[in-house]
């Protein structure tokens, strides 16, 4: 008797661990899924990504986290899940920090730290959404976004 | 006497590192001539930017705000801006009573989705199909559903790679008008398309 209960305690206990690795599994999934897609390169473009750099190519994806990097003759372009659009002109560094979408109710939140370079971006659903879900960091100051059209240049 | 000889280099140089701008931020126009706003923020202050070639600029990581025309907005941004990706288009598709037929006007307006993802180099497209409030929540469910798969196999027939169409089914849950139930209401009955 007092065996068989402990045999459902541990298969409890198993299935209990089981669920928990299938749901830190899908959210693990979930940070990882596309967030953008490379849509123009020209020049020297390149993504690093965990420490890897990779030359940037249309039709890539991209990840939260990635860092994009232009050479002195590079631009590229990208549009985000949320219609957000960004492009980055010559030596500029670009990391796409943080960004969530949900495309159900089409809020979200988005960090771009632009560390230096141009960049044109034009707002999507996040800011449109929620005003001021969209930022960019710069060194120097923090640019909270509603909905609009806006270029930032930063001096290395 | 160094000191002496130095001193005026050495005022010159913070001066110029004092004056030396740090970031520059210009809101543009929107393609109809409007635009939002920003808010630039930094620890000192902060400086918003609310009409087309607004602009604003940090020095000493202070926000001030600035002026800057057309002509230094091409010289600083052009690049980026030659680099803009084409912009993402929307697009609704009408269809006949609790069906999977699109309206005769949406027949029409279909060729100009498929010229808007041609035209792009590659390609994003999601289809959400959508019912009115007539009918049983599961029926409109079912018929959302194959509304965006209709399109997309039509998308597919017509050569657009399957891998880059996203289908997706709301039933009555997303009324682009708000109705009571079991209303028939043609402006619901619809597919929303986006290609980015």
């Amino acid at each position: 008797m007092n065996f068989t209960n402990r045999f459902w305690h541990t298969a409890e206990c198993f299935a209990f661990i089981l669920a928990m690795l299938a749901i830190a599994g899908s959210s693990a999934n979930a940070d990882n899924s596309q967030v953008a897609q490379i849509k123009t390169v020209s020049g020297q473009a390149e993504i690093v990504r965990n420490g890897a750099r990779a030359a940037a190519k249309i039709g890539d994806p991209l990840y939260e986290k990635d860092t994009i990097e232009t050479g002195a003759d590079g631009s590229i372009g990208i549009t985000f899940i949320d219609n957000t659009v960004m492009s980055g002109g010559p030596n500029s560094q670009i990391v796409l920090e943080d960004y969530k979408f949900n495309s159900s109710d089409f809020k979200g939140s988005m960090l771009t730290d632009m560390n230096r370079g141009t960049v044109s971006m034009i707002s999507g659903d996040i800011a449109r959404s929620t005003p001021g879900a969209m930022k960019v960091k710069t060194p120097t100051a923090i640019l909270a976004v509603r909905g609009t059209s806006f270029v930032i240049e930063v001096k290395p | 006497m160094i000191i002496r000889r130095i001193a005026p280099i050495l005022i010159l140089f913070v001066l110029a590192s004092c004056s030396s701008r740090q970031s520059l931020f210009v809101v543009l126009p929107n393609a109809d001539g409007s635009s939002g706003a920003v808010t630039i923020e930094t620890d000192q202050k902060s400086v918003l930017l609310d009409h087309p070639y607004a602009a604003g600029e940090v020095r000493k990581g202070v926000a001030a705000p600035v002026q800057v025309d057309q002509t230094q907005v091409q010289q600083i941004f052009g690049n980026a801006l030659a680099a803009q990706p084409v912009l993402p288009s929307h697009f609704v598709l009408y269809f006949e009573k609790d069906s999977d037929v699109l309206t005769p006007a949406s027949k029409r307006q279909y060729e100009s989705v498929f010229d808007d993802i041609k035209r792009r180099p590659v390609y994003e497209v999601e289809v959400i199909g959508h019912t009115d409030t007539m009918g049983t929540q599961p029926h409109n469910q079912q018929l959302s559903m194959s509304r965006a798969e209709m399109i997309r196999d039509r998308l597919v027939h017509d050569g657009i790679n399957p891998k880059s169409i996203s289908v997706a089914g709301r039933g009555s849950l997303d009324e682009a008008v708000k109705t009571a139930d079991q209303v028939t209401e043609p402006r619901n009955r619809r597919v929303e398309i986006t290609v980015r």
